[in-house]
């Protein structure tokens, strides 16, 4: 693909036309300054936008947000909306980690108040919130339990004690899809969710502990309570092994179910059913339940990074608390209505490595944030800004109501490792006043800035654009890794 | 004739990608494995009990197949088993019986999630079999 291939629409959106290949069904849109498009262009990510575009029952176009880069199957930062009426769901669309998502946390302690005591709360950190390749947690479920946690996801947190009733009421779908359902879930899923809940696991997933360093946006930061020059957490991390298991078990049975359908696909990996179909209602209640085990999961981690908090911190900062500022899902099919020809249309909007991006007087918000659209939260690579954006009426109206989700990667992890070494960089990040906590030195040279995108540039690609708007950037100041 | 080396990296921007090369199906299905097992990157301690499990497959094509074995592995490893020796014993194009051996897995370097579908075949070539596999990490 050649960036002639692509007919600009206006600065940051570029459009490939059906007539690109024969089996393109819409066509494909990149929300992109030219540097980014440049960048896409250097891997198969365009190629799997176009894709993308092959599905069954789309509405509008293929999208991609400005941090696209390959994937399988779908692009990271992939974005598409099947009609419920005669599209699809796409458990490979999906992903492995269901629910992947970011929460964030903000406090008002002050950059001074926390300075003297940040290594010890990384390392209180890291202890507390398990984290690591195949890493159990604190938490011993029943099955019974277990089940409840499949069906209620955040609530049941609340329930057990570990949220409080602000932070359901500030997640997405407060924390829990309805349409859960634990038995079309495999026994593989449930012996390896079991055991996981509470914790971070390894990958590209972490904890952080960042500074405000600036506010864009007055009356939207004072509804979040985001302070410049206070504290803020992201925790980063998704379904664990229950969501792998999930999207392994129903990509593979669908391999033989999707000739049913006869459906044509460019990839293996974007394996789908119709959304209506008994295959599809199947995939969607165990999709749903690894969505709420996710929620359930990024809670629990709350809760260990307040106790953190509180016992490194309390009685030697002016009030330790941590209120959460929102929690958001980037790795999800979620049934939902948009307008599409001046006509409302349900369809089941895939965001694979995008983030929902519901403007002002969507109803499922909390009212503080109503006035302002729903907060969106978007980490950039380790040791570089990451943002809080909102929501907007151009999101709603240009993306089926989505936005970026993170800087992108841009270098592959084998080169990556083979460039970086991971004890060179903690110690270079530690020199510029990060403390870094991380199980895995080549996973953390995978990790490097250096392989991600500017995440400040993917974020005025999306400002300009008009489908988010900026509220905070945020400068890390501890990093926890698997 | 057997291609050397077994398997390979290649670039892939967020996950992980082998080449890997079997002079004939079984081969190639072993060598998956090891490519597979290199990247997790773990040793099974010798202090703990060692494990030997016989694995049997049916699968619609041999690409699922193939899936369904490596991720067979996956599975062993998450269960805090870690695979240090791997036969396959018999195979065709849609079933597989294969025998595994190894001890409780320790000190993991990396994390694959799942063995993904993406652009898979497995192509005939003159030295016998070859594919690609990207692992979604």
């Amino acid at each position: 693909m050649r960036k002639q291939d692509f007919k600009r629409i206006s600065e940051y959106i570029w459009e490939i036309p059906p007539t690109y290949r024969d089996d393109m069904r819409v066509p494909a849109r990149l929300y992109a300054s030219e540097r980014l498009l440049e960048a896409a262009l250097g891997d198969q990510s365009l190629e799997q936008l176009v894709n993308t575009a092959t599905l069954p029952g789309l509405v509008r176009y293929a999208l991609a947000m400005p941090d696209i880069h390959q994937g399988y199957g779908f692009p990271i930062g992939g974005v598409v909306a099947s009609r419920t009426s005669d599209g699809i769901i796409s458990p490979g669309g999906v992903g492995y980690d269901i629910n992947c998502g970011v929460r964030v946390l903000a406090s008002h302690i002050t950059y001074d108040e926390i300075e003297p005591h940040l290594s010890d709360l990384a390392s209180v950190l890291y202890q507390n919130c398990p984290s690591g390749v195949g890493k159990g947690g604190s938490l011993k479920l029943d099955r019974k339990q277990f089940e409840q946690l499949l069906h209620e996801g955040a609530d049941w947190a609340l329930k057990e004690g570990y949220a409080l009733p602000e932070d359901v009421k500030r997640t997405e779908e407060s924390g829990r899809l309805r349409g859960a359902d634990a038995s079309k879930v495999s026994k593989r899923a449930w012996d390896r969710g079991i055991s996981q809940v509470g914790t971070l696991g390894a990958g590209n997933h972490f904890i952080e502990v960042d500074l405000i360093e600036e506010i864009f946006d007055e009356e939207a930061a004072r509804a979040m309570g985001l302070v410049r020059g206070c504290i803020a957490v992201q925790i980063h991390c998704g379904s664990r092994g229950f969501g792998h298991q999930v999207c392994t078990d129903y990509v593979r049975a669908f391999q033989s179910a999707i000739h049913k359908y006869n459906i044509q696909l460019p990839d293996r990996q974007l394996i789908c059913v119709p959304f209506k179909s008994p295959e599809g209602q199947d995939y969607y209640g165990a999709m749903c339940a690894a969505a709420n085990y996710a929620f359930a999961n990024r809670q629990v981690l709350a809760f260990h990074v307040r106790c953190s908090f509180e016992a490194v911190l309390a009685g030697k900062v002016g009030d330790w608390h941590l209120h959460q500022v929102y929690d958001i899902a980037h790795n999800m099919a979620k049934v939902e209505k948009h307008e599409v020809d001046g006509k409302t249309v349900e369809v089941v909007v895939h965001r694979k490595g995008a983030t929902r991006a519901f403007g002002p007087g969507f109803e499922g918000l909390p009212p503080e944030y109503r006035p302002i659209g729903q907060p969106v939260l978007v980490p950039g690579s380790m040791g570089t800004a990451s943002w809080i954006l909102v929501g907007t009426p151009g999101s709603m109206e240009q993306t089926f109501g989505s936005t970026c989700h993170g800087a992108g990667r841009t270098m592959s992890r084998s080169k990556a490792k083979k460039t970086i070494r991971g004890d060179k960089l903690r110690n270079e990040l530690e020199a510029s006043g990060i403390s870094v906590r991380a199980g895995s030195m080549p996973g953390l040279a995978e990790e490097a800035p250096q392989a991600y995108k500017d995440v400040d540039e993917v974020v005025k690609v999306v400002s300009g654009a008009g489908i988010a708007r900026k509220v905070a950037r945020m400068v890390p100041i501890a990093v926890i890794k698997g | 004739m057997t291609h050397t080396p077994a398997w390979e990296e290649i670039e892939h921007t967020a996950d992980w990608a082998l080449h890997v090369y079997g002079a004939d199906l079984r081969m190639l299905f072993e060598n998956s494995a090891g490519g597979m097992l290199s990247l997790i990157d773990g040793e099974a301690d010798p202090q703990g009990t060692p494990f030997r499990q016989i694995i049997e497959l049916e699968a619609p094509d041999q690409e699922t197949l193939l899936v369904d074995w490596l991720n067979e592995l996956l599975y062993l490893i998450e269960e805090g088993m870690l695979p240090t020796e791997v036969t396959i014993r018999r195979i065709t194009g849609q079933e597989l019986e294969a025998e595994v051996t190894g001890g409780p897995a320790r000190n993991l370097k990396k994390h694959i999630k799942a063995v993904t579908y993406h652009n898979l075949s497995i192509r005939r070539t003159s030295e016998g079999y070859e594919t690609t596999l990207v692992f979604d990490v």
